[in-house]
């Protein structure tokens, strides 16, 4: 952690615990945000004394006003400026000649109006650094502490949340207000709720790392726009999982921006940002969510119900049609139907009415009360292969919602086993699912809703029973390679072609194969005798991205004739199709047997820094598209993952008769390749199409590579 | 018109638009953070400066203008 970092987390209890606070730039006018975030911080009741500061007024809301944040004699814990961002600055360096340390700045025209505010922004870290000051914002809506030891609304929010075990966190300050009034139709309550706008200061990674330790948080809610520490976030969040076992669930905006429209190799046009960043939160196991009402149905279940420890569900319903709908969501999102034992289908069976379907998923009929829910939900719970309940409640004339709602919440809270409801339809039901709430039982509206949170609270949980992996080590480090690629760069070499890339790969020890430059076809036909017979001839040119779709590659050569053929009808063939290309040279390479063709990427990204991709290799790997990514540097166990993921890694593991590759070999020259791109920042990306992989045992080889130079 | 007199009468109209007293305002005084001009009174200002001295600003600059020392130089500029 930075220095800087350091006093932000020193920073941050006094920040949410403020023993007195002034509001910088307040006035009295209601309905303004210098005027209402005075009067939410009074009407909070906060623990500490607050301070007015305002030029023209004497007093506000009956408190003695200052005119300045100096002129106050008391020691001040927390500033809140709300002045315009014309003059946030002058504000923030009396802040600092008073010796606060920690400022909320809520005023906008910074960042987000151009270069301008953009400087203004500057200047106000400048001052920061100066005094040690940390500072939220700005642009932002505030800080909520529901916690009755500081109860703070330093912010322009309608609404004071009820005390949670939530924290949530967001870039937006817009966005804050609608999920306040969405939690509160919920029931949900927060622990901490900031909005940190442009993040020009105290950003989401210092926040995380002050979460880890907040006794009143179980659950972190992240909402980012952009991430400019990638790695920074990564490191936090999995600090976060791994000391405190606390989730961190983040929602990503952007999801549709392709940031590889100008990517000149196959691994950076298919790296979109958005797949680096599913990857790397993958990678940090961050729970990564598609929507707010997504993020909270999971939230919930993390915090009100206990953790799953099977991935097999039992699901209880009045209703066949929803039982079957959520019986098909159950499956598809990869969760099983538990398997009932003999005792349990015995108990339901005495239990239960004959029409009464009583293997899972139960149907206790549409006619079922409460004793009914009773039966059936303590026979489920009690069962050793049930991981967690699902129950389906629709309205219908005999149903007693509240009365069930009631047993459910009751037998729920004997049983170490989580238990989601759903309460179908809306008015009707409202009484029930509000009974539901108030004892923490996760709500859905739509059943099929309690699949996601179920399977990822189980991933969690699994996930925190592992070993901790340590860091990766980089256990390989060139010297050389990196002269060589710097002395490219120096010669404006925008890309390294076959023969100098496989220099570089050499020093990092993956599987290069024997290749040679021959510049005529009589060093061609001396190249080929040294290297022996079968050969592939393949154009070298800086102008030539995708070698194969000039003509410029040539397999299978057995003789010398062939050699000479080769080496013309490729220089004609580019002369055809490309006559602007300047060639240097013909590459020969010896051909290896056949095997599976995968390929291996690197991608400089500008967030997360260096990215490995892992995929179906050959020429049609933009077609297929069936890659998998994640963040240098990486382990075996993380090579392993990226290999399993793609769809064709069956084909890899043996599949119809076919012996399995060398998966072994697959797994090193990711975890080799990771480490060359670590020691090799000016890579920006680098395609290794294809690495041809041969049966188990017998290693695999670099066909073909690229590497394109920042 | 000597920059004195300038400043006397832009003072004069500040105290007038702001409804404090001219004594209060100090020569490097700033329109917001000294003498709490909001968004409002700020573009009256700049209105009536026009008025007092019988010129068209740029509005867009004359916004810039935070304090009274500025806007002395940059109503001299005008006239």
């Amino acid at each position: 952690m930075s220095n800087r970092g350091k006093l932000h987390l020193a920073n941050l209890q006094t920040l949410f615990y403020p023993k007195s606070i002034a509001v910088v730039g307040t006035n009295r006018v209601i309905g303004t945000v210098p005027g209402d975030i005075f009067v939410n911080i009074l009407h909070a009741d906060p623990q500490g004394i607050v301070f007015p500061v305002s030029p023209r007024e004497k007093y506000i809301g009956g408190v003695k006003a200052y005119k300045y944040v100096i002129d106050i004699e008391d020691e001040v814990d927390l500033a809140v400026i709300v002045f315009p961002s014309s003059v946030a600055k002058l504000a923030l360096e009396q802040c600092g000649q008073k010796g606060i340390k920690t400022v909320i700045i809520i005023s906008a025209g910074f960042r987000e109006v151009g270069e301008k505010g953009l400087a203004k922004e500057n200047e106000l870290l400048e001052i920061a650094k100066k005094y040690d000051i940390s500072f939220i914002g700005p642009n932002c809506l505030g800080v909520i502490n529901t916690d009755p030891d500081s109860r703070l609304n330093a912010s322009f929010a309608r609404k004071f949340p009820s005390q949670g075990n939530i924290a949530f966190l967001s870039q937006s300050g817009a966005l804050c207000t609608a999920v306040l009034d969405y939690a509160q139709a919920k029931n949900i309550g927060f622990s901490k709720f900031v909005s940190f706008g442009n993040k020009t200061d105290i950003s989401e990674i210092d926040l995380l790392y002050y979460l880890m330790d907040d006794e009143k948080t179980k659950v972190i809610l992240l909402y980012l726009e952009e991430i400019t520490d990638g790695c920074g976030l990564m490191k936090a969040a999995r600090e976060v999982i791994d000391k405190s076992h606390k989730p961190v669930l983040i929602l990503k905006s952007g999801r549709t921006k392709e940031g590889a429209s100008a990517a000149a190799s196959h691994t950076g046009s298919l790296a979109g940002e958005d797949k680096i960043c599913d990857a790397a939160f993958k990678q940090a196991g961050i729970i990564r969510c598609e929507n707010i009402e997504e993020m909270f149905n999971i939230a919930i279940a993390f915090v009100y119900q206990p953790k799953p420890k099977r991935n097999d569900v039992a699901i209880i319903t009045n209703a066949g049609g929803p039982g079957v709908l959520t019986t098909d969501a159950t499956i598809k999102e990869g969760i099983n139907l538990a398997q009932f034992s003999e005792e349990t289908l015995l108990y339901l069976k005495r239990n239960l009415p004959t029409t009464a379907n009583i293997k899972n998923p139960v149907d206790i009929i549409g006619d079922a009360r409460a004793d009914r829910y009773v039966a059936a939900i303590s026979a489920a719970v009690r069962d050793e292969n049930v991981g967690g309940i699902f129950i389906i409640l629709t309205p219908q004339s005999m149903t007693d919602i509240d009365t069930i709602a009631k047993e459910i919440a009751k037998v729920a809270e004997e049983f170490d086993k989580p238990v989601y409801a759903s309460f179908m339809g809306e008015a009707d039901v409202a009484s029930g699912i509000k009974i539901l709430q108030q004892n923490n039982i996760p709500h859905y509206v739509l059943p099929e809703s309690m699949c996601k949170p179920f399977l990822k609270v189980y991933e969690f949980n699994q996930q925190l029973q592992k070993e901790n992996n340590p860091e990766p080590v980089i256990t390989k480090q060139s010297q050389e390679a990196k002269s060589f690629i710097n002395n490219s760069l120096k010669l404006n070499r925008k890309y390294l072609y076959e023969i100098n890339a496989i220099k570089v790969l050499a020093e990092y020890d993956l599987p290069v194969i024997k290749s040679r430059l021959a510049k005529s076809v009589s060093e061609a036909l001396q190249v080929a005798e040294e290297i022996g017979y079968p050969l592939v001839m393949k154009v070298m040119s800086d102008d030539i991205v995708h070698k194969f779709d000039v003509g410029g590659v040539m397999l299978n050569i057995n003789s010398k004739e062939e050699v000479s053929g080769a080496y013309e009808t490729i220089l004609k063939n580019v002369e055809t199709i490309m006559p602007e290309a300047t060639i240097e040279g013909i590459s020969i390479s010896e051909q290896v047997a056949q095997g599976v063709e995968v390929i291996l990427g690197i991608k400089k990204d500008p967030s997360f820094g260096s990215v490995i991709m892992f995929g179906v290799g050959g020429i049609f790997v933009e077609i297929f598209k069936d890659v998998s990514f994640r963040v240098a540097p990486v382990q075996k166990d993380t090579a392993f993952e990226m290999i399993n993921e793609i769809k064709a890694s069956k084909l890899l593991l043996g599949t119809r008769g076919k012996k399995p590759a060398d998966i072994d070999s697959i797994i090193e020259s990711i975890v080799k390749l990771s480490h060359m791109a670590v020691d090799n920042p000016n890579i920006k990306e680098l395609d290794i199409n294809p690495l041809i992989v041969l049966e188990q045992g017998k290693g695999c080889f670099i066909a073909d590579a690229k590497i394109i130079l920042k | 018109m000597k920059l004195e007199e300038v400043k006397h009468r832009i003072k004069k109209v500040v105290a007038n638009v702001l409804k404090m007293d001219e004594s209060e305002i100090s020569d490097d005084a700033n329109f917001i953070f000294d003498l709490g001009a909001d968004s409002m009174q700020s573009m009256l200002l700049i209105a009536a400066f026009e008025e007092e001295f019988d010129i068209e600003m740029d509005v867009e600059k004359a916004q810039e203008v935070q304090t009274i020392g500025g806007a002395v130089d940059f109503i001299a500029a005008y006239l």
